[in-house]
């Protein structure tokens, strides 16, 4: 499949398909495995990497789902296709800078992706929407299962899954859950709620994984042990805190619009007014409008498909989506110029022209 | 406890703060000796603070030389491993296993491996702790001279010694 062609249709985590995504947007689950004899990607050689990506290659594309899906060499890919597959999360950002041995395969729905040659020689990776965790797991499981029959991975009968960083040992697995948290950011919760999350061994990032910061009030819950426990109980209990960051995300909204709608509704139509006339923005200033717009339709304030143009508007006015669908590269000032048109056009079809935020209790 | 640089059975345990960390290191009898830290006595802190000459030295050199072991397989070093906190190979969780395993409780829940397994690793696995039940019951037994139950043992655990010769991977 060309990169064109995958990049027509938005992933199928992306339409969330009726799943209830109204707080947690997207479950991911990621598999580390390691071939058994030959050194980490980190710490060998080219010639040792591209021979575990042309073996591994083959054994990948055999898997079920996944022979007419995207399968590419990263050299083959220019720097701008790379940061699209990182903005969908099909690539990590550590990926994206590596070239020749690594690889990406991709299937057709977006829901699995495998990575060759990432910081272990093998990351497979399933998202579904939705808080979905177990699905996630049992989709990347499988495919685990299904290459243990091929391939012989690192495993000690002690310390489980071998991987390129000990903290990745054991199960090799990393799940987690993208929330979209206003209520709590708006009603200053969230600060006590994010150390609670650490002081139970989880951890918090923000839109695009370590190190990056909260954009668009979006924030990722994951695990960070991953030795000790078995699978189940990992996502059982992400389960349970993410449930439960859900719902209190919930109350706070209900709060917030009992005791301070007024407020709220300003937010909103401050949001609305700017990305509906404005002509140049960035993509923080984007996240940041689109995350109150996305609130407004979450509360029946607005349109309630304005969520899906929300969520898809969150993905293709990111930059490199942005100049992806331009067909050329931009200079940031450009792209701001592009992002506000695309948003404008958009709403004008799903905002109506007038809204009427002041609500009828008022 | 097996001993640091061969894999005699460790007698000699050696602790000894350098710069502010604690290092320790596991010796062997023969081992130790041909490091020259056999003599005991000249270990004692009243020695060393008496001291004609502190082995302190010698110690450092000792846990150098401990440190610079590489990995056999693809050449890693301990000091990498500090630097970078990422390994070389699946190898060298056996080589710097002692590193590793100090660091853990810091990173996870727990030490030992809680989850899913492929099948043929599974069982043998299942195997081996059923092996282990077996061989400590066996030596009570032994010991409290229940010899008709430690017979039983001992057929039992040569049964499964067995089977689990079929699956060794």
């Amino acid at each position: 499949m060309r990169f064109a062609t995958l990049l027509k249709h938005p992933a199928d985590w992306m339409m969330g398909h009726g799943a209830e995504t109204s707080v947690v947007l997207t479950s991911r689950v990621r598999l580390a495995r390691n071939l058994a004899k030959s050194p980490f990607p980190g710490w060998s050689r080219k010639i040792d990497r591209e021979e575990v990506y042309s073996s591994l290659r083959e054994k990948l594309e055999s898997v079920p789902g996944m022979k007419d899906g995207f399968s590419h060499e990263l050299c083959d890919l220019d720097p701008l296709q790379k940061q699209v597959l990182v903005e969908r999360h099909l690539i990590s950002r550590e990926q994206a800078a590596r070239s020749e041995g690594s690889g990406s395969v991709v299937n057709r729905k977006q829901t699995l992706s495998l990575m060759i040659n990432e910081e272990d020689h093998l990351r497979i990776q399933a998202i579904r929407p939705s808080l979905q965790l177990r699905e996630a797991f049992k989709l990347a499981h499988a495919v685990d299962q299904r290459l243990e029959q091929l391939v012989d991975f690192a495993i000690d009968p002690s310390l489980g899954y071998l991987t390129a960083c000990p903290t990745n040992l054991g199960t090799g697995m990393r799940a987690s859950s993208m929330l979209h948290l206003p209520g709590l950011v708006l009603s200053d919760q969230i600060g006590p709620v994010l150390k609670g999350i650490n002081k139970l061994g989880l951890a918090v990032r923000g839109l695009y994984g370590e190190g990056t910061e909260s954009l668009g009030n979006l924030y990722q819950i994951s695990n960070q042990s991953t030795l000790g426990e078995s699978e189940g109980e990992i996502l059982d209990r992400l389960t349970r805190v993410i449930g439960d960051v859900a719902q209190y995300e919930l109350q706070a909204r209900e709060r917030l619009m009992t005791n301070d709608s007024i407020m709220v509704r300003d937010r909103i139509g401050r949001a609305a007014g700017n990305l509906s006339y404005a002509h140049i923005i960035t993509s923080k200033e984007a996240l940041n409008h689109l995350s109150m717009l996305r609130l407004g339709a979450d509360l029946t304030l607005l349109p309630a498909d304005l969520v899906e143009s929300c969520d898809r508007l969150f993905m293709e006015t990111q930059p490199a989506h942005l100049q992806w669908g331009a067909g050329r590269k931009l200079e940031p000032e450009a792209r701001d110029i592009i992002r506000a048109q695309m948003i404008r056009e958009k709403l004008q079809s799903s905002l109506p022209p007038a809204i009427d935020l002041s609500g009828k209790e008022n | 406890m097996k001993c640091d640089s061969c894999d005699e059975k460790a007698t000699v345990f050696y602790t000894q703060v350098i710069e502010g960390k604690l290092k320790k290191f596991v010796l062997c009898e023969a081992c130790a000796q041909k490091k020259g830290i056999t003599n005991v006595d000249d270990l004692l802190m009243g020695n060393d603070l008496l001291a004609n000459s502190p082995p302190e030295t010698k110690i450092q050199d000792i846990v150098a030389e401990l440190n610079q072991e590489n990995c056999s397989a693809c050449g890693f070093s301990l000091d990498d491993f500090r630097k970078v906190g990422r390994l070389g190979c699946p190898d060298c969780y056996q080589v710097f296993s002692r590193e590793i395993v100090e660091r853990l409780p810091s990173m996870h829940k727990g030490g030992v491996h809680k989850g899913y397994l492929p099948e043929g690793i599974a069982i043998k696995q299942a195997l081996k702790s059923e092996l282990a039940s077996l061989t400590e019951k066996l030596e009570n037994a032994i010991e409290d001279e229940r010899f008709e139950e430690a017979a039983k043992l001992r057929d039992q655990i040569s049964k499964i010694e067995k089977e689990k010769g079929l699956v060794e991977l």
